[in-house]
């Protein structure tokens, strides 16, 4: 087993750099998700990694070797394809076999091996099965199995389970999370699904127009986020965003002023900007309360959606502002009726005019 | 009661559809079914083309004919060969080509481009284009061999016994390369980039890739690319009428037929001759459709 470390990694595709520089480092055994949106270079940067893209700049060392000039063969890596990239002419298990067969294993190590591998996806009864003839799920255990059996120092997933219908996914979630404690191995997991990143990784790298926004357990991303755009991604529904206006510093935290002259003290940890700087709230819906009367800020229902084990309430400020609040799933409540919203310090965050958190 | 059966909204959709394919019936049985229903039914008579009105029956005799006539059996062979080799070679160059038009090259558009050419140029004339470069006293086929001293004297490549049907088949090559290329080409822009680099984190040889993942993945397309071919070579004409006449060394079985129906005006045996390169044609079908679709399913 063995980490992998990025050094100043940069990318570009003819002028247009996609990788502006990435500093990285994955402990041996260690599972971290790339997360972002589309087009954010987490897949390139995964590529790069795999050696099916070269750096433009930058090293990058694998269990300690630096294998800038190694082929994707000889860095000790497996990758599952979003696509499963299967050969559709084998079988299952002429897939799993065909990287083995050709780099002279002798047959019984590789059967052993293609075996054992079905074993633990537990697929030992579709091997002799075509990729045509196997569902989604099927199929992805198959990638899978083809990364296994090649005993990989690190395993690599592009998208793994986007390609799976919504049930299937949480299943095959479950099954990864169940083969990354088993094979204990380093991987590194490439997804646009924020729920995927938080179930399975034990830290996340969120990633936006090739730069390292933030890197950090789950939970640090979930309650520190460093900035606007981690803070939007992840956590689902996502934070709420409200324009507030600073008064100035008061005991390790701000006070701003919410719509509706509504004061709120938000610990922080920087410098205060000045008072009347135009900041971010964000709350996540998660943290909105509803008081039944006094003081808090007054919220007009527009909206109610039920999902059944909770209700989301858009609800419409003031001054106009909106806002999402998370509500438990029977609570009464109608579009128009009048709301008052209790927001904690705590819990709310506040971001500078730049998008970074104070 | 058939009312009752079909449901008014199929019987419409059934009626439209026969609507729409009768034109097309029409003008298949109009250019295709009629000359051949005559030509079957000419070849069981003595007919000329002077006394298309009167002739009489007679039976196999038109083909017990065919069967001892060295001749015709030599345009069989003829037509074997030139099909088994052109086809062949054919089908190397055009895989090669292809591969090389599928990789990422700079200004590969004009390439493909320029590699259709041959195969625009109608037949005829690139056969008479070809048989002025092969000509024995004036070609420039000659005259390059002489200059760089390949050759010692000028050859009569297309009179040649012995060179007539490889200049032909060479001919053929040229002309047709261009197709299987692009036949070839289409499957595999077809194939997904992702299992060539599911091959290179597998650390496979790309000799070893070719073989053991493009070549099956392609093959269904090569069929249908061989047997075009193979259909067209068979019944092949024009080539071997312009560059060689009806000389036997290169003698097809349609040259062959053209000869006796319209040199010797013999319509009754010139039409055993097509008829028999019709069966021919269709057995090389048949053979081909079967044989082709068990081999997918036992390798594939």
């Amino acid at each position: 087993m063995a980490g992998v470390t990025l050094r100043g990694v940069r990318k570009s595709f003819g002028r247009i750099e996609v990788i502006h520089g990435v500093d990285l480092e994955v402990a041996d055994g260690e599972f971290v998700a790339f997360v972002g949106p589309s087009g954010c270079g987490k897949s390139t940067l995964l590529r790069l990694i795999a050696g099916l893209e070269e750096p433009s700049a930058g090293d990058l060392f694998i269990g300690g070797v630096r294998v800038n000039d190694r082929p994707p063969a000889a860095r000790g890596i497996a990758m599952v394809f979003q696509s499963y990239a299967l050969y559709p002419h084998m079988t299952a298990y002429q897939n799993m076999a065909f990287g083995l067969t050709l780099s002279r294993t002798d047959k019984r190590t590789i059967e052993e091996r293609v075996r054992a591998a079905a074993r633990l996806l537990r697929i030992e009864e579709l091997l002799d099965r075509k990729p045509r003839d196997l569902s989604g799920g099927q199929r992805q255990r198959v990638a899978i199995g083809r990364a296994i059996v090649r005993e990989p120092q690190v395993f690599l997933f592009d998208e793994p389970l986007s390609n799976l219908d919504a049930g299937l996914r949480v299943q095959m979630r479950l099954e990864i999370a169940r083969l990354k404690a088993d094979l204990r191995a380093t991987m590194i997991y490439v997804t646009h699904d924020q729920v995927e990143a938080m179930t399975l990784a034990d830290r996340i790298v969120v990633l936006n127009a090739g730069r390292v926004e933030q890197a950090g357990t789950p939970l640090e991303l979930y309650h520190h986020p460093r900035n606007r755009f981690v803070a939007g991604f992840i956590g689902s529904p996502a934070m709420n965003a409200l324009d507030v206006v600073s008064e100035g510093r008061a005991d390790g935290a701000v006070r701003v002023w919410l719509p509706g002259g509504v004061p709120l003290e938000v610990p922080v940890d920087g410098a205060a900007p000045p008072a009347g700087t135009r900041l971010t709230l964000g709350v996540r819906p998660e943290h909105v309360g509803v008081t039944d009367g006094g003081a808090g800020l007054v919220a007009t229902v527009t909206a109610v959606e039920r999902l059944g084990g909770e209700t989301h309430c858009h609800v419409a400020l003031e001054d106009g502002q909106r806002l999402l609040v998370r509500r438990d799933g029977d609570r009464p409540v109608t579009a128009g009726e009048r709301l008052r919203l209790n927001l904690r310090g705590e819990t709310a965050h506040l971001f500078g005019p730049d998008g970074q958190r104070l | 009661m058939n009312a009752h059966r079909t449901p008014s909204l199929e019987r419409q959709r059934r009626r439209a559809a026969w609507l729409f394919l009768l034109p097309m019936l029409v003008v298949l049985a109009g250019v295709a079914g009629w000359p051949l229903v005559r030509t079957v039914f000419f070849s069981f008579t003595d007919a000329t083309l002077g006394t298309l009105d009167g002739f009489r029956g007679v039976g196999l005799d038109n083909y017990l004919w065919l069967m001892r006539d060295p001749v015709w059996w030599r345009a069989v062979w003829n037509t074997l060969l030139f099909t088994v080799v052109s086809v062949a070679v054919e089908t190397a160059l055009g895989l090669g080509i292809a591969l090389i038009l599928n990789a990422h090259l700079p200004g590969r558009g004009l390439l493909r481009a320029a590699v259709l050419i041959p195969w625009a140029i109608p037949t005829v004339v690139s056969a008479q284009m070809w048989g002025w470069m092969f000509h024995d006293l004036y070609g420039v086929v000659n005259a390059i061999l002489l200059g760089i001293g390949l050759i010692a004297e000028p050859r009569a490549w297309t009179a040649d016994p012995d060179l007539a049907l490889p200049v032909v088949i060479a001919v053929d090559v040229w002309k047709s390369t261009p197709f299987m290329a692009l036949l070839i080409l289409a499957a595999l822009q077809m194939l997904p980039r992702d299992l060539y680099e599911a091959a290179r984190v597998d650390g496979v040889h790309p000799v070893k890739v070719f073989f053991r993942v493009t070549l099956p993945l392609i093959r269904p397309a090569l069929m249908v690319a061989v047997l075009f071919r193979t259909l067209d070579a068979l019944r092949v004409f024009d080539l071997m009428y312009v560059l060689t006449g009806n000389s036997r060394s290169t003698m097809s079985m349609s040259v062959y037929a053209r000869q006796y129906l319209i040199d010797f005006q013999d319509v009754g045996y010139g039409s055993a001759a097509a008829t028999v390169l019709v069966l021919v044609l269709a057995a090389a079908t048949v053979l081909a459709v079967t044989l082709g679709r068990v081999r997918v399913d036992a390798g594939g």
